[in-house]
C-alpha cells in the first residue's frame, strides 16, 4: 500500500506547494510511484479526507484556522510543516509587531470590521509537528529527502549547524568580507547556502539552529556597522516569532 | 568593440530590455536575444566579452547554451540570472564556466559590478608577444634530478601549465572579489602565483566536501560496491604551509587503515608549490615551521625577479621539468636572490608564538582546566567556519542517500567538524561535547597537541584562515596558544614520511552477513544472530564492536554480544534508539546486512587471565559484557573466582532471562542482580547497582574489575570500587562514543587525543586519568 499524502495550506502565498512539485518529469513519476497524492489544491481538484502524511503550508493567523489544523493533526499519522510560514511563522509574523486592530486597519481600512485576525504563529505553536521542511521556499532536494526518509522509516538527517558550514563547503567568500551582513551564523543550514552562492546574503528563511548564539551574532552585526534597529529588522523578516513573539 | 560588449539572453522582454537599458547607461554595448537559439546564432556571427544568461529558457535551456558557447567561444564570460536557483544547476553552470549567479529580480548595481569585475579580469587577456628576450645562457640542463635547485625563466610557467592542461585538470589560485580562491584554470592569465592566502585550502582536491564511498541496493547488504573517483590533476601555486597540511593528510589517510579514495586521488595529483613572499597579516607560519618546506611537492618555485628558482621534489617533478622547462644551473647571484626573497618574506610576518611549538602539547595538557576555554568561547557561534577553512581538518560524516525509487543509493562522506553542536552526539541523545567551551578546547587541542602526538606533524600550519573566517574573532590557535603560559618540555615527535602504500579498497565496504536468528529481549531490545555470506567467522575479541549497515538508512557501531568461542555466527544485541537500530529491529530472518569490523581493542584478555574477576553490567551494558562472560565460562579454568553483578532499572527491563537464570544456578560463577525499582512480581534485590558492591567479597590484590554501563553509572560504581581498595590499573571500563567510520579518521569518537574506535572502547581507569573528557 502506497502511503496517502495530502497537502494543505493556511495563511501563505502557496509558493511552497507550487515549488514542491517543481520536479523533473522523471522525479515526478518516481514520486507518484511511491506515494498517492490524495489532496493537493494547487494541482488537482479531487479531494480525500483519508491520508497518512499531511504536508501543511502556511502559518496560523485566524481563529477559524485552528480547528481545521487540529482536524488535520487528528487524521494524519505524520504531519510535516512545509516552508517558512508553517515552520517558523515566517513573514506573516511581521504583523505581530503591531496591535491586532492596527494591523487590520492598515490592511483593510474601513472594511476592517469584516475581518478577524490573531497574532500569526507557526503550526507547532498549536499542534505537534513530526518533521520540518524549512525554507522560503523549501529546497526541492530536501523535501524529497524528507519524503524518502518517511518512506524508509528513518529520521531525515537535517543539519543542526549554521549556514556558514555549508557556505564554506560551497567555496563562497564570506558575505561580511564583501562588505555586507548576513544571518548565516545562526540560521540552520540545509539549503547549501544558496543565497550566498548566488551573490546575496542569508535572510534567515530556514529559522534558527537549535542553540543559536544570538548575542554574539548581534554583536557581530553591530561591529559590521548595523544599528540596533537594523539588526532587529534583519531578524524580523522571517524570525519574528522566535525573536519577538515568543 | 569586443571589450565592453554584452549579450543579454532572457525570454521575458521586460527583463532583457531593462538590463539592456541599465547597461547601456553604464556605457556598455548591449545586444539582446530572446531565446537560446537566437543567442547562439548571434554568437556565431559576432564576438562578445560577457553573456548575461537566463538559465530557464523555452526551447534550448541555459545549460545547453553554456555548453555550446564553451565549445564555440570559450572566452565569453557568462553570468547566470535565474528566479529558481538550485544547487544542482549552480554547480553544473559553474562546471561549464559560468562566472557567477544573480537571483531575479536582478539589482542593477549588482549586475553592473559583476560585469565590471569580470571585464577587469578579462582586461588582462594577453596580447601576443613576438619579442624574444635574449640573454647570456649558462649551461642548459639535460637531466633533472630530485632535490636539486634550478633556474627557469618565469614565462616558462606558461608552457608548463598549458602542457599540463592537455593531460589533466589544472587548478590554481585565482582572484575573486578581491580575495583568492583555488579554482580550475582555463587560461594561464587567470593563474595567480603571488598571493597572500586563499579563502579555502587546496586540500579540497584531496578530500572534497562530498564524495561517494559506496553504491548499494537499499536494504540488501550483499549488493554493495566501493566507489573511488579520482582524476589526474595538477594543483599549481600551493604555499608551503598548505603543502605541510597535505603531508599531514597523507599521514592520516595513507598510513594506518589506508583510505582508498584519498590515495587514488593523491597519487593522481601533481603539486607545484610556490614560496609565499607576501603573507596574510593573520598568518604565523614561521612559528609552526611551515613557511618553507623541503618535501611534499613535485616542483616548488621561488620568485627571484625575472626567473623562478625551481626545486625538484619528486621523480614526477623531475619528469615534468625535463619535458617542459628550460632550466639552467643557478648562479651564486640566483642563490643570493632566493635567500634575500625568503628573508624579506620572513620579516613580513607580524604574528608569532610566544613559545616554541614543541612545547605546545605539554602546555595545553597542563592548562586543560584553564578558565580561558570557557570565557573565550562565550561568543562562539558554533558556525563551523574555522574547521571548514582549515587545511589540517579532515573529520567527516557519513550518510546514506537513496533514489526516489527507494532502490539504488549511495553512501557518501561529507565534511564535518568538532565545533559543530551535534558532532559528538550519539543515537541515545547523549552529547559528549555538549557545550561551546569543550568543543572550542577540543579544536585547539587537536591543533596544538592531539594531531602532533598522533601523527608526528603539526596540527596547525599557521595559515591564519580560521582567524580570518571567524566572525567572533576567537578562532586563531595562535591566540589560544599564546594565552596559555606555562613552561614545559615537549617530546619531539618522530617524523614519518608516507609514500608507497597500497589501500584496502574494502575499507568502507561492508561484508554481507545474513540474519539467521532474531529474538526479542524486551519491547525495546532484540538480539540478532548473523552469519557471513562467505562463511568466514568474525574473529572478534570480547568487547570489540562492528559497524552494522542497513544500506539506505546508514551505519551504526554495535558491540558484539557473543563470545568468539561460539563458532560460525555472532550475536548483536541492539536497543531500538535511532535510524539504523530502528531499521534493524524491523528485519526478518534471512535479511542481509553489511558488517565492517571487528573494531576496537576489546577486553584485555591477557591481563584478565589467571585473575579473580568482578564483572559489573548496568542495563544494556550487559550487551558487550555478555561476550566476556561467555568467554570466561567457556575457558573457566583460565580464571580464578568470577563474580558477576547485573542491575536493571525494573524487572521488565531485565535482559537475557534464560542466561540470568542459568548463571544464578551455575557454581562456576557468583551472580547477583538488582533492579532500581521493583514491582509485585519481583522477589530479588531492589536498589541501584552500587548497593551490590559492598556485598561481595574480593581480594583487591588478585581481582580485575570490568564495568560496562551507561555513562552516568561509572562515576558511582567507580567510587564504590575505590572503597574496596582496587587500583586504577585493575578497573576496566568500556565507553560509548559516536563511532562513525571505525577506522580512526572521521573524528566523531575522539576522547581528547584518543580515537575510541582504535584505542578503545575498553580502557583501564589508569588510562582514563589522562583522558579528561572520558567520564
Amino acid at each position: 500500500m502506497k502511503p496517502k499524502v495530502a497537502f494543505f495550506d493556511f495563511t501563505s502565498c502557496e509558493g511552497c506547494q507550487l515549488d514542491a512539485l517543481n520536479l523533473t518529469a522523471e522525479e515526478l513519476i518516481s514520486l507518484l510511484n511511491a506515494v498517492d497524492i490524495v489532496n493537493f489544491r494547487e494541482v488537482m481538484t479531487e479531494r480525500a479526507d483519508n491520508y497518512d502524511i499531511a504536508f501543511v503550508e502556511g502559518s496560523i493567523t485566524r481563529e477559524s484556522e485552528i480547528p481545521r489544523l487540529q482536524n488535520i493533526r487528528d487524521r494524519a499519522k505524520v504531519v510535516v510543516a512545509l516552508g517558512a510560514c508553517a515552520c517558523i511563522g515566517g513573514v506573516n509574523c511581521l504583523k505581530n509587531h503591531l496591535p491586532v486592530d492596527a494591523a487590520l486597519r492598515i490592511v483593510y481600512g474601513k472594511d476592517a470590521r469584516y475581518y478577524d485576525t490573531i497574532p500569526a504563529r507557526p503550526i507547532d505553536a498549536l499542534i505537534k509537528v513530526d518533521y520540518y521542511v524549512r525554507g522560503c521556499p523549501p529546497i526541492t532536494a530536501e523535501l524529497l529527502k524528507v519524503v524518502k526518509a518517511l518512506l524508509l522509516g528513518k529520521k531525515p538527517e537535517i543539519p543542526n549547524y549554521p549556514v556558514c558550514t555549508e557556505c564554506k563547503m560551497a567555496g563562497n567568500i564570506c558575505v561580511f568580507e564583501r562588505g555586507m551582513t548576513c544571518l548565516g551564523p545562526v540560521i540552520r543550514a540545509g539549503c547549501g547556502a544558496i543565497c550566498v552562492t548566488s551573490g546575496r546574503h542569508c535572510w534567515g528563511c530556514r529559522g534558527l539552529v537549535d542553540d543559536p548564539n544570538l548575542d554574539s551574532e548581534k554583536d557581530i552585526l553591530q561591529k559590521y556597522g548595523l544599528t540596533v534597529e537594523k539588526v532587529v529588522e534583519k531578524f524580523k523578516i522571517y524570525n519574528t516569532y522566535a525573536e519577538v513573539t515568543k | 568593440m569586443v571589450g565592453k560588449s554584452v549579450l543579454v539572453v532572457d525570454d521575458e522582454p521586460i527583463v532583457r530590455e531593462s538590463i539592456r537599458d541599465w547597461l547601456e547607461d553604464a556605457g556598455y554595448q548591449v545586444a539582446i536575444a530572446e531565446s537560446g537559439e537566437e543567442a547562439l546564432e548571434m554568437i556565431e556571427k559576432q564576438d562578445f566579452s560577457v553573456m548575461v544568461l537566463d538559465i530557464r529558457l523555452p526551447g534550448k535551456t541555459g545549460i545547453a547554451v553554456l555548453k555550446e558557447v564553451k565549445g564555440q567561444r570559450p572566452w565569453i564570460k557568462s553570468i547566470i540570472i535565474t528566479a529558481y536557483p538550485s544547487a544542482e544547476t549552480t554547480s553544473e553552470a559553474r562546471k561549464l564556466g559560468a562566472i557567477d549567479y544573480l537571483i531575479k529580480p536582478v539589482v542593477p548595481d549588482d549586475l553592473e559590478r559583476l560585469i565590471r569585475e569580470t571585464l577587469d579580469s578579462v582586461g588582462r587577456e594577453p596580447t601576443v608577444t613576438t619579442e624574444v628576450v635574449i640573454r647570456p645562457k649558462p649551461r642548459v640542463i639535460e637531466a633533472v634530478e630530485v632535490k636539486k635547485d634550478f633556474v627557469m625563466p618565469k614565462e616558462n610557467m606558461r608552457t608548463i601549465v598549458e602542457s599540463l592542461a592537455k593531460e589533466m585538470e589544472v587548478v590554481g589560485v585565482k582572484s575573486k572579489y578581491g580575495k583568492y580562491v583555488y579554482d580550475r584554470i582555463s587560461s594561464f592569465e587567470e593563474l595567480c602565483l603571488d598571493y597572500d592566502v586563499t579563502v579555502m585550502p587546496p586540500t579540497k582536491y584531496l578530500l572534497p566536501a562530498k564524495e561517494t564511498l559506496l553504491k548499494f541496493q537499499a536494504g540488501d547488504g550483499s549488493k554493495v560496491e566501493p566507489v573511488i573517483e579520482a582524476i589526474p590533476r595538477a594543483i599549481v601555486g600551493v604555499h608551503p604551509y598548505d603543502i605541510k597540511a597535505i603531508e599531514l593528510l597523507d599521514e592520516a589517510f595513507m598510513s594506518t587503515n589506508p583510505d582508498p579514495n584519498y590515495i587514488a586521488r593523491r597519487q593522481k595529483t601533481i603539486i607545484i608549490g610556490v614560496d609565499c613572499l607576501n603573507p596574510s597579516p593573520k598568518s604565523f607560519a614561521p612559528s609552526m615551521g611551515t613557511n618553507l618546506t623541503e618535501t611534499g611537492f613535485d616542483l616548488l618555485l621561488t620568485d627571484i625577479g625575472t626567473d623562478y628558482m625551481v626545486t625538484v621534489g619528486s621523480k614526477k617533478g623531475a619528469e615534468l621539468a625535463t619535458k617542459h622547462a628550460h632550466l639552467r644551473e643557478p648562479t651564486g647571484d640566483d642563490i643570493a636572490k632566493q635567500k634575500a626573497a625568503r628573508e624579506e618574506a620572513l620579516a613580513k610576518y607580524k604574528l608569532s608564538l610566544d613559545v616554541s611549538k614543541e612545547r605546545l602539547p605539554k602546555l595545553l595538557e597542563e592548562n586543560y582546566e584553564d578558565s580561558y576555554w570557557e570565557s573565550r568561547s562565550a561568543t562562539c557561534l558554533s558556525c563551523g567556519s574555522c574547521v571548514m577553512v582549515c587545511p589540517t581538518c579532515f573529520c567527516f560524516d557519513v550518510q546514506d542517500e537513496v533514489a526516489l525509487n527507494l532502490k539504488e543509493g549511495e553512501r557518501s562522506r561529507y565534511w564535518d567538524g568538532c565545533v559543530l553542536v551535534d558532532f559528538a552526539k550519539v543515537a541515545t541523545g547523549e552529547n559528549f561535547r555538549h557545550d561551546k567551551a569543550s568543543r572550542f578546547r577540543h579544536r585547539i587541542f587537536r591543533k596544538g597537541k592531539y594531531i602532533l602526538e598522533r601523527y608526528g606533524k603539526v596540527g596547525c600550519v599557521g595559515c591564519g584562515r580560521c582567524a580570518t573566517a571567524c566572525l567572533a574573532d576567537i578562532a586563531s590557535p595562535l591566540e589560544a596558544f599564546n594565552a596559555i603560559v606555562e613552561s614545559a618540555e615537549a617530546k619531539e615527535a618522530a617524523m614519518r614520511i608516507v609514500r608507497e602504500v597500497r589501500a584496502e579498497t574494502e575499507l568502507y565496504a561492508p561484508r554481507p552477513a545474513e540474519l539467521v536468528m532474531v529474538s526479542e529481549l524486551t519491547p525495546r531490545e532484540k538480539v540478532f544472530e548473523f552469519r557471513f555470506k562467505d562463511g568466514k567467522s568474525l574473529g572478534q575479541r570480547p568487547g570489540q564492536f562492528v559497524e552494522v549497515s542497513v544500506t539506505g538508512i546508514g551505519e551504526a557501531p554495535i558491540s558484539v554480544s557473543s563470545s568468539p568461542t561460539k563458532d560460525g555466527t555472532f550475536q548483536l544485541a541492539i536497543r531500538n534508539v535511532g535510524n539504523v537500530t530502528g531499521a534493524l529491529h524491523a528485519l526478518k530472518k534471512g535479511a542481509i546486512v553489511g558488517i565492517r569490523g571487528p573494531f576496537g581493542n576489546g577486553f584485555p584478555l591477557g591481563a584478565l587471565e589467571g585473575k579473580d574477576l568482578l564483572l559489573i553490567a548496568g542495563g544494556i551494558g550487559l550487551f558487550p559484557l555478555r561476550s566476556l562472560v561467555q568467554y570466561v565460562l567457556d575457558k573457566r579454568s583460565s580464571f580464578g573466582k568470577v563474580i558477576l553483578l547485573f542491575g536493571a532499572r525494573s524487572p521488565a527491563e531485565r535482559l537475557f532471562l534464560d542466561e540470568l537464570a542459568a548463571w544464578s544456578k551455575n557454581p562456576d560463577i557468583e551472580f547477583h542482580e538488582t533492579v532500581d525499582r521493583g514491582d509485585e512480581s519481583w522477589k530479588g534485590n531492589v536498589g541501584v547497582i552500587t548497593t551490590l558492591i559492598p556485598k561481595v567479597d574480593i581480594d583487591s590484590k588478585k581481582t580485575m574489575t570490568v564495568v560496562v554501563g551507561p555513562p552516568i553509572m561509572y562515576r558511582f560504581v567507580i567510587g564504590e570500587l575505590k572503597k574496596k581498595d582496587l587500583a586504577d590499573e585493575n578497573i576496566i571500563v568500556s565507553l560509548e562514543r559516536r563511532m562513525k567510520c571505525g577506522v580512526g579518521k572521521c573524528g566523531h569518537c575522539q576522547i581528547n587525543g584518543v580515537y575510541v574506535c582504535q584505542d578503545g572502547p575498553v580502557f583501564t581507569l589508569a588510562q582514563l586519568r589522562n583522558l579528561r573528557e572520558a567520564v
